[in-house]
């Protein structure tokens, strides 16, 4: 997936680039966590346009808050991935976004809404394929509410009808199962 | 340890790291990590394994979106890249210079918003001038309306005068000192009224110091019927001038402003006899 063109640094170095806001910083995050973070987004909010826009968002949201990010307390990709999550959850969340939804539904008929529907599917489908086959249904689809669908632990609880205790034993548990996938 | 192994278990460290914990449990988190490197170290294999699982799921963004991005970064300053750790003087330097943009910043929108300002106001007397223009012309046409409404009226009496038989039309024609000069006079003789009609006038206009006077010649004397002017521009077409029960002619002679007590005959414009 790289290129040779792309720049790569140390996560010191982009901290300690990140805080003298050099500018700099900003096209090496871009290349090394772009396309990561936009994957993030785009399996939240499943629209390609609105997850470029988000990303775009998202990298101003640290270029503009890169002081409040504190090394200590967690790795710097996971603090851009909670910005991520965060912009794209409230956008869907927001009121414009449910507006612009309607707005769509009224334009188009039943048949396309269905149609997009299935496509929504199909792009879980396959995001879930290579990467969380090892993951039972019981386990993705609890780490799939709160890691994409912007559920709290407790909301997953509710909807799935389960104890707290064991929506966050699944958590953990697939965690753990991506963890051994991925070394 | 045991202690420690329950609570990695327990799941919250993985909530922590998706963002689920109230800023409290955080805390907790946070303090627990810096206490226990065994926690920590759970952390960091969550973080990584949550990267790695981002980075497995990446989808590429079009081509140009960075350049787009970077034109909304909107620099606080550009410098080549440095891993070195800056000196503090060069901090300050820094904020500083931060501040000198904002500073920049703040001066260029009071400019953009002065400009702005000017502008509304420009538009804003634009915009008087218009409604002054516009009520100018509705004014116009008001006025013209009534003059049009008023020679409607007068028209009309001119025709109904033509249709009573009381009413005699004479019309005076140019003398000697004025051969192309002609006009009209409608007398009443019931009612002794004497109307000149304008748009059947044709005398030379009159300067301010002079003025037309009309006479009626009665039992061989000229009995005053007044004075008026003649003027292009006038929308006016009925002219009342004073009574007289009986006439044997008309005439109209040019006298200074206000008229004269006798008619000054070598200015005689125009005369008519009225036959009975």
């Amino acid at each position: 997936m790289t290129t040779p063109k792309k720049l790569k640094l140390s996560e010191e170095e982009l901290v300690q680039a990140l805080k003298n806001q050099d500018i700099t910083v900003m096209r090496a995050l871009y290349d090394m966590y772009g396309a990561a973070l936009l994957g993030v987004i785009l399996r939240i909010t499943q629209h390609t346009e609105l997850a470029e826009d988000l990303l775009q968002e998202t990298f101003l949201k640290i270029w503009h808050a890169a002081e409040k990010y504190d090394a200590t307390k967690g790795r710097l990709f996971t603090w851009m991935m909670n910005i991520a999550r965060n912009l794209a959850i409230d956008k869907l969340r927001s009121k414009d976004f449910k507006n612009s939804g309607k707005n769509q539904d009224i334009e188009n008929n039943v048949a396309v809404i269905d149609n997009q529907k299935k496509q929504i599917i199909n792009i879980e489908l396959l995001g879930l394929r290579d990467l969380v086959t090892g993951l039972k249904p019981e386990l993705s689809k609890v780490l799939e509410m709160v890691y994409y669908n912007g559920f709290t632990h407790a909301e997953a609880a509710e909807a799935l009808n389960l104890p707290l205790g064991t929506v966050k034993t699944r958590i953990r548990t697939a965690i753990v199962e991506l963890r051994k996938q991925f070394n | 340890m045991e202690e420690h192994k329950a609570y990695i278990e327990s799941g919250i460290l993985e909530l922590y790291v998706l963002g689920q914990l109230s800023a409290p449990e955080m805390l907790e988190v946070e303090r627990m990590a810096a206490s226990a490197p065994e926690i920590k170290r759970e952390l960091e294999a969550i973080e990584i394994a949550l990267e790695a699982y981002a980075i497995e799921n990446a989808v590429e963004p079009r081509e140009d979106l960075f350049n787009t991005l970077e034109a909304k970064l909107n620099p606080v300053q550009q410098t080549s890249f440095s891993i070195q750790p800056p000196p503090p003087v060069k901090v300050e330097q820094r904020s500083n210079k931060s501040l000198m943009y904002a500073l920049a910043a703040c001066v260029g929108l009071l400019v953009v918003s002065g400009i702005a300002l000017i502008n509304a106001h420009v538009e804003l007397g634009k915009a008087q001038q218009q409604i002054i223009a516009l009520r100018t012309e509705t004014d116009r046409y008001a006025k013209g309306m009534n003059v049009l409404k008023q020679t409607n009226i007068e028209l009309q009496t001119v025709a109904d005068m033509i249709d009573d038989p009381n009413w005699a039309i004479v019309q005076l024609a140019g003398t000697k000192t004025s051969p192309a000069s002609k006009m009209m006079v409608y007398w009443n003789r019931k009612s002794q009224d004497v109307v000149l009609d304008k748009s059947r006038m044709k005398l030379p206009e009159n300067d301010q110091a002079h003025q037309y006077q009309l006479w009626a010649l009665v039992g061989g004397k000229p009995v005053d019927l007044g004075v008026f002017d003649v003027k292009t521009d006038s929308a006016q077409i009925l002219l009342r001038m004073k009574e007289i029960p009986k006439a044997e002619a008309f005439a109209v002679t040019l006298e200074k402003r206000g008229g004269s007590v006798n008619p000054t005959m070598d200015q005689m414009v125009v005369f008519a006899g009225v036959s009975i």
